[in-house]
Order: C-alpha cells, then sequence, then structure tokens
C-alpha cells in the first residue's frame, strides 16, 4: 500500500481544488449539492485512506519526494481535516438551505460557497504533506484568501467585519512570517544552499546547525510570530472570536477544528528543524511563552455569558495556548498529549459549531446573546453542545483530560514544574467557565422543559453519538500512545 | 540595489500614510513596486531565467494591481471625505518613529547590506503602521501592499534570490489577496455607503 502513497499526496489536495472549479460549472442548486455529496465523500476517502497508510507505519522514517513528506504528523492532520472537512460539506447544504442572505446574487451563492469551500479544504489538506517550509507559507496565505471569502459569505455588516479583519490581519502576519523565511533563506545561501530545496523540512533540519545563530533566531522568531497571528495565539488573535461567530457554522468547525492546529502544525514543524539552530531552548520557551499568554487570556472570557460560537471561539483560544505548550515543552509524553489534543479538540470544537445550526435556526437571537435552556427546546442539540462542552473542558473519560494530563506531565518532566502548575490552574478555572456554560444555558432550568424534536435533528443525533464514540476511542489511543515507537519518532522531531 | 534606490523606496513608502487622495496613494504603491522592480531587474540582468521572473513580478506588482485598484477607486467613490484617524504630520511622524525604531532594533540579518535590511524591516513596519493610522478600507489595502514589498526588497537583496517558485507563489498569493480585499472592499462600500472602517466596530466582547 505504501507505493501509493506519492499518488494520494497529489490526489488528495488536488480532488477537492479541481471540485471548486467543477461545481462553478453546475447549472441548479440541486446539481451542486450532488457533486458537493460526491466529491466531499470522494476527497474524505482518499484523504483517510493516505491517513491510514503513513499512521500503519508507525514510527517508521517518512515517505518524501520532491514536494511530499509524509511523516507521522501528516497522518494524523490529513486525517482530522479530512472527517472535519467531510462532515462539514455534508452539514453545508442544511446551512445554505437557510441561510437567506449572501454575498454574492442568490442565483449564484451556492457555486461561490462551494468554490471557496473546496479551495479552501484543498488548500488546507495540502500544508501538512507540504515537504517545504517555503510551500507550507505559500498554502497557509491560500487559505486566507478564500477563507476570508467564506466568513463574509453573509455579506452582513458584522460578518464583512469580520472577513476585514481576519484577512488584514493574517496577511500582514504572513508578511511577517515571509520576511523571516527571507531572513533564512539569506542564511541558508551563505552556506551554499540555495533555491526551493534549501527550505525543504529535511535539508533544513540537516543544515541548521551550521546557521548563523543571531539571524537564525531573528528568522525564527519573525516567523513563529507571523504564524501565530493565523493560529490565533494570543496576544495577536484579536481576529479569532470574530471569525468563528460570524462565519457559517460548517466554517467555523474548519477555522477551529482543522486550520488553526494545522498552521501550528507548520511552526512545530519550524521548530523541530531549526532548534538546533536557535538553541538552549529559546524556541520552545517562545512556545510555551504564547501558550500561556494565550491560556490567561482565554479564562476570563469562557466565564462570561457570551453567545455559543463566540464561547468556542475563546476556549478555541485556550486549546491553542494548550498545544503550544505541550510543541513547546517537547518531551515524548507531552508530544503524545500534542497529538491526542489536536484531534480530540477538532472533533468536540467541529461538533460544537454543526449544533449552532439547529441552535441559531431555531433561536436566531442565540447569534448575539448566551443560549438559554436549551435542553427545553431540543434535547439532540443540547446533547450536541453537552458533548462538545463536556469534552473541551476535559472531563474524564473525554480524550482532553487524558491530553491535558500527559501535556503537564511532560511539562514537569522537562522541568517545567512552574509553568505547568500554572497551565493547570488555568485549565481548571477554564472547565469551571464551561462548566458554568453548560449548566446554565444548554441545561437550563428543568421547569422550562417541553421538549420538540425535528426531523432535521436527527443527522445531528448520529453526528453526535459517532463523535462521541470517536472521542472515547481517542481516550484509548491517549493510554497507549506515550510509550509508542510513533511518537517516540514526532518527539525526536525528525523530518 | 543602490542606496539611493532603497531611500527612495522607503520616502515612497512612507508618502502612502500622509496622502490625502487616493489615486496618489494608488500612484505611490505603484512607483514603490517600480522601483523594487527596476532594482531587481538591474541585479538578474546578466540572468535571463532571474530576468523573466523579475519581470513578472515587475509587470503584475507596478502595473496590473495598481489598474485592478483604480478601478476599485472608481467603483467605490466616498460620497465625502473619511475623517482622519490623526492629522497627516502625527501619522507621519509615529510611523517614522516606528520604522526607525524597528530598524534600529533588528539586529544584522546576514545580507551584509544593512541599508537594504533596515529599511525593509522599516517598510514593513511603515505598511503595519497605514493599516493601523488609515481608516478607509482602501488605505488598508495599500498598506498591505506596501507590506509585501518590504519584504521584496529583502528578498531582492538575497545572494542568489529566493527561489522562483517562492517568488512566483508569493505573487500569486498576493494578486489573490488584493483581488479578495478589493472585494470586501467594495462590498463594505456598498452596505455602509463609505469604505470607513471606523463603523465596522461592532464585534466586541
Amino acid at each position: 500500500m505504501t507505493e501509493l502513497a506519492p499518488i494520494l499526496a497529489w490526489a488528495v489536495p488536488g480532488l477537492p481544488l479541481a471540485a471548486a472549479v467543477a461545481l462553478q460549472a453546475t447549472r441548479t442548486p440541486s446539481q451542486a449539492d450532488r457533486l458537493n455529496l460526491v466529491t466531499a465523500v470522494a476527497t474524505a476517502t482518499l484523504a483517510l485512506a493516505l491517513s491510514a497508510i503513513v499512521l500503519a507505519r508507525g514510527g517508521s522514517a517518512p515517505l518524501r519526494g520532491d514536494l511530499y513528506l509524509l511523516d507521522g504528523a501528516t497522518g494524523v492532520f490529513v486525517g482530522l481535516i479530512a472527517v472535519i472537512g467531510l462532515c462539514s460539506a455534508l452539514l453545508s447544504p442544511a446551512y445554505l438551505r437557510t441561510a437567506g442572505r449572501a454575498w454574492f446574487s442568490a442565483g449564484r451563492s451556492r457555486h461561490w460557497y462551494y468554490a471557496a469551500l473546496y479551495g479552501f479544504w484543498g488548500v488546507l489538506l495540502a500544508v501538512p504533506i507540504a515537504s517545504n517550509l517555503g510551500l507550507a507559507w505559500l498554502l497557509i496565505e491560500a487559505t486566507s484568501a478564500t477563507s476570508a471569502l467564506l466568513i463574509a459569505f453573509t455579506g452582513a455588516r458584522h460578518a464583512l467585519e469580520a472577513g476585514w479583519k481576519y484577512l488584514v490581519l493574517t496577511t500582514l502576519g504572513l508578511s511577517v512570517s515571509l520576511l523571516g523565511i527571507v531572513v533564512l533563506a539569506a542564511g541558508l545561501s551563505g552556506e551554499g544552499h540555495e533555491g526551493l530545496g534549501a527550505l525543504d523540512w529535511h535539508a533544513l533540519e540537516q543544515s541548521a546547525s551550521g546557521l548563523p545563530a543571531q539571524a537564525t533566531l531573528v528568522a525564527f522568531v519573525l516567523i513563529l510570530a507571523g504564524l501565530a497571528t493565523k493560529i490565533g495565539w494570543a496576544p495577536v488573535h484579536n481576529w479569532l472570536p470574530d471569525a468563528h461567530s460570524e462565519a457559517p457554522a460548517p466554517i467555523s468547525a474548519l477555522l477551529s477544528g482543522a486550520l488553526l492546529p494545522t498552521v501550528a502544525l507548520v511552526a512545530w514543524r519550524v521548530k523541530a528543524t531549526l532548534d538546533s539552530a536557535v538553541g538552549g531552548g529559546t524556541a520552545g520557551a517562545l512556545f510555551i511563552a504564547f501558550g500561556l499568554v494565550s491560556l490567561v487570556v482565554a479564562i476570563p472570557f469562557l466565564w462570561r455569558s457570551l453567545p455559543w460560537k463566540r464561547l468556542l471561539a475563546y476556549s478555541s483560544l485556550e486549546h491553542m495556548g494548550v498545544i503550544a505548550l505541550g510543541i513547546g515543552f517537547g518531551t515524548p509524553l507531552a508530544i503524545a498529549g500534542v497529538v491526542i489534543h489536536v484531534t480530540a479538540h477538532g472533533l468536540a470544537k467541529a461538533l460544537g459549531f454543526y449544533a449552532a445550526l439547529p441552535l441559531l435556526r431555531s433561536d436566531p437571537h442565540a447569534a448575539r446573546q448566551a443560549p438559554q435552556d436549551v435542553l427545553a427546546t431540543s434535547r439532540p442539540t443540547a446533547v450536541a453542545m453537552g458533548v462538545s462542552l463536556m469534552a473541551l473542558g476535559g472531563l474524564p473519560p473525554f480524550p482532553l483530560f487524558v491530553s491535558e494530563l500527559l501535556i503537564l506531565l511532560g511539562g514537569i518532566s522537562a522541568g517545567e514544574t512552574a509553568v505547568a502548575s500554572v497551565a493547570a490552574l488555568a485549565l481548571a478555572l477554564g472547565f469551571l467557565g464551561l462548566l458554568h456554560a453548560l449548566l446554565e444555558g444548554v441545561i437550563g432550568s428543568p421547569a422550562h422543559r417541553h421538549r420538540t424534536r425535528h426531523r432535521s435533528e436527527r443527522p445531528l443525533s448520529a453526528l453526535t453519538a459517532a463523535v462521541g464514540a470517536g472521542l472515547l476511542a481517542l481516550t484509548v489511543a491517549g493510554l497507549l500512545l506515550p510509550s509508542s515507537a510513533f511518537v517516540e519518532t514526532l518527539a525526536r522531531g525528525t523530518l | 540595489m543602490s542606496s539611493a534606490l532603497i531611500t527612495a523606496v522607503l520616502v515612497v513608502g512612507m508618502g502612502v500614510i500622509v496622502v490625502r487622495r487616493r489615486s496618489v496613494a494608488v500612484a505611490l504603491v505603484a512607483a514603490q513596486s517600480l522601483l523594487l522592480g527596476i532594482g531587481s531587474l538591474t541585479l538578474a540582468s546578466e540572468r535571463s531565467d532571474e530576468f523573466l521572473v523579475a519581470s513578472i513580478v515587475l509587470l503584475t506588482k507596478a502595473i496590473v494591481l495598481p489598474l485592478l485598484l483604480l478601478v476599485l477607486m472608481h467603483r467605490t467613490r466616498e460620497p465625502r471625505l473619511v475623517a482622519a484617524a490623526a492629522p497627516a504630520l502625527v501619522r507621519l511622524a509615529c510611523a517614522g518613529a516606528v520604522a526607525l525604531a524597528g530598524a534600529a532594533l533588528v539586529p544584522p540579518l546576514g545580507l551584509g547590506d544593512a541599508q537594504a535590511e533596515g529599511s525593509a524591516v522599516a517598510l514593513v513596519l511603515v505598511g503595519i503602521a497605514v493599516v493601523g493610522a488609515r481608516r478607509p478600507a482602501f488605505f488598508q489595502l495599500l498598506g498591505l501592499l506596501v507590506a509585501e514589498n518590504g519584504v521584496s526588497l529583502l528578498a531582492v537583496s538575497v545572494p542568489g534570490g529566493l527561489s522562483y517558485v517562492i517568488e512566483l507563489g508569493a505573487l500569486l498569493d498576493l494578486a489573490l489577496v488584493v483581488t479578495v480585499a478589493a472585494a470586501f472592499t467594495q462590498r463594505i462600500h456598498l452596505e455602509l455607503g463609505t469604505g470607513d472602517t471606523e463603523l465596522l466596530r461592532g464585534l466586541r466582547d
């Protein structure tokens, strides 16, 4: 099966990108919906096949080509993006049926939505496959344009504000990142490494120790600071709550569950390749600083009565902080935690955003105020929101409990006991904030319950069951992963 | 690149934070891209493939994108002058201070050309300052281009240059972002009757 991997590495991003063009040629909304269904299933099948092939290799050396790198992290991220992309694509027709006004004319809005969705999904799938820092940057920049259009899809004033802020801030951030890449390229050129191949992850890792320390440190800081704006790490996270709350729910799921951690993967790879040049734990310290600041900034917002999608957005800030801590600690325990955390956060967060579809349909005011007594009006929506909140809060037996524990233990084993203690306190406070939202907003008062069940909520119930089962499977994986060769290879950072 | 050319690129960039008329700002950004293009073509004159890439970049950034911006300008006429966030001299002084501080604080970047290094960092900071200090969406879009030109200034100064794939890919990304940002500017104008982003401040916690 390994011989199929290079073909799949091209087909996985290629198919959705081709579909983005083909969807423009469909004549009716139902034709577009049918092509969406077929393409989504085909893309996810190919991506999951690639993920399975790569993950089945365990801790073996990565498969490398001129433009692709298939290592364990590729397997995890491609699988995650495939699952969230599939769910988002399949739920999009339900969103579009009730979306109301759109930026584009009524006749073409669905075509543009799908074109942007598949453009975004295809480019996002290519990021973990890219073998090269320069290519990864180009792909991340390309996600800005496609996803900004999706964020502002309704064309309403708030959506335009969120989309514009996202486009401008992330583009500026990525300009800073490119400045860092140019500085790095200059250093490599001085050592006789030129052209695109010099920025190949593997080549970069090999040549890093010979690079000038000071210039490489500047390059690393610029690259990381720029990527941080796209990951949504505090203090450069201003676009994140607005974009997540104003985007269509299926897009919010992709942004939070897939885009943010995928850009974090690129930051992780930059750390893995340049660690020896930057030296002395400096790279790890920067990740830890971003992680702690993100956690501390997010917590007060998790305690406030916020609209559902804004609450989930601040939860993303918290969890990106946890991932930054895990990468910064860098021990095998912490890396095992990061792998589980990325996957479980993606699934739980996506479920939370999907639950916003029926929530906002039955109560449009929930877009601007905290939900109230959801259980009283819809049990499936309340269950989905509850599962999402309990998982995101890190309640056992959900896998985020295991992953956070692994990351904290990884921090202690790295000698960062004080950081781990502060992080543990912040996570406990975050848990209490989400528990408050669960009790007050989702469960509410028993006196108000008069349940109704709509046919349209059956898919959400099925999705909740599937995600719940997936999360429990991840808990088991989280218990087995720390001692595996897979994690040892990832922690060594061999690319 | 010559010292005079680098200074000219920086001065023209500073102009974008001051000027009132959008057409003048577009002309400044086009002139800045043209100067960078000339510098790049001079360096690449002995190698045909590098010359070709530099020519494509020059054509796109100094001609195609400014033309797109002029079309956008005509489609989004402001009914009245958008009030400035601060007087022009204050904006200029602040941007100048930020640029000087940035250029002074950044250590040697290893290119062996301290003026190009300092000017590139300063120009990126000026671009960020344009986005922060100018209220119209149109000017914020120009700020993105000024920042990108700062990166280009550094890229031109790298011995051996950047990979063509990255140069052309970055150009394609820039064109994509400018096109989407132009669509946003037009839509914001349609929705609000003006391009004043000060009116887009409804999302707060």
